[in-house]
């Protein structure tokens, strides 16, 4: 068969490539919600604030929470990974208590956000894709720790947090501290 | 802009939405057969466009404007980067991704309707 259906795909073998693969399919989805949801917010901002602030607020956020956990993701490294958990929490969370809320008071959400009834507007999609990026980054920790048992010495640690210099001695694990 | 356009539009994007799984099913990048389903995609929606373009033209204005718009131009856009991203990707994810992009149109054509027929109301 020529070409039709497309030539072989590369197999990713080691952890970048594992990365870019169905990562990649992650960054589409999150890019599409960081569009959808900042357009939404940036249209009821402009044109009907006084209707329903906190809605619109909210999406507003959301908007900013997908755009934070799409750089993330597709910067990828360890920074990127990082950005992305922490984006993907807030998510989670905020889909959550959003999708409670909505349910408990709609005098608050008089109209729709992204995170509205768990993201029912979106085919629940918002509530999905915090678990499956959460999972997915998961996922990428451990084969890139993987690949650092294969090849030794492990990476230095970031300059952000420098281990303590002198360790309380009572910590478990520590070698004691040596006696002059 | 009327239903039959619009359905049309969705099952194109339906097909290229499972033309894409395909590929990634049989570990395979995107060729002629994504091309295509994506180009008879991209017709049907810059037709769609013309016909709106030519309704407006005659004063014809839902009353969303702004969101309306918004979503008119960036479904004529979103197969063209769904395109663009899949022949960029070397692994056979490439078809998920234009699969995504296929979903994405199949959907926002229907809200594109849903925004466009509020006019008669």
């Amino acid at each position: 068969m020529p070409d039709r259906f497309g030539a072989p795909a590369a197999e990713p073998s080691d952890a970048a490539g594992s990365a870019r693969g169905p990562g990649r399919v992650l960054v589409a989805v999150y890019g599409t919600f960081a569009l959808a949801a900042g357009a939404r917010a940036a249209v009821q901002l402009a044109t009907r604030f006084d209707e329903a602030p906190v809605a619109y607020l909210l999406s507003a956020f959301s908007a900013v929470v997908y755009v934070v956990a799409t750089v993330g993701l597709a910067r990828g490294g360890r920074g990127g990974r990082r950005t992305a958990v922490v984006a993907c929490l807030v998510e989670l969370v905020g889909v959550l208590v959003v999708g409670t809320l909505s349910l408990a008071d709609r005098a608050a959400f008089p109209d729709a956000t992204v995170w509205s009834v768990y993201g029912q507007g979106y085919g629940f999609i918002p509530l999905a894709l915090p678990v499956l990026g959460l999972l997915w980054l998961r996922h990428l920790g451990e084969v890139e720790r993987d690949a650092a048992d294969q090849k030794s010495p492990p990476p230095p640690k970031s300059p952000k947090s420098p281990p303590p210099k002198s360790p309380p001695a009572s910590a478990p694990g520590s070698p004691p501290p040596p006696s002059s | 802009m009327n239903t039959p356009l619009v359905a049309l539009a969705s099952v194109v994007a339906l097909v290229l939405a499972a033309l894409g799984g395909l590929s990634t099913a049989l570990r395979r990048r995107t060729g002629l057969a994504h091309l295509v389903a994506a180009g008879a995609l991209e017709a049907v929606l810059l037709v769609q466009l013309a016909l709106v373009a030519v309704a407006m033209a005659g004063g014809q204005r839902p009353p969303e404007t702004a969101t309306f718009l918004a979503y008119l131009i960036s479904v004529v856009l979103v197969p063209v980067a769904g395109v663009l991203w899949a022949r960029s990707e070397p692994t056979r994810w490439a078809g998920t991704v234009l699969a995504v992009a296929a979903l994405v149109v199949s959907v926002m054509v229907w809200r594109l309707l849903q925004l466009w027929e509020a006019t008669g109301a």
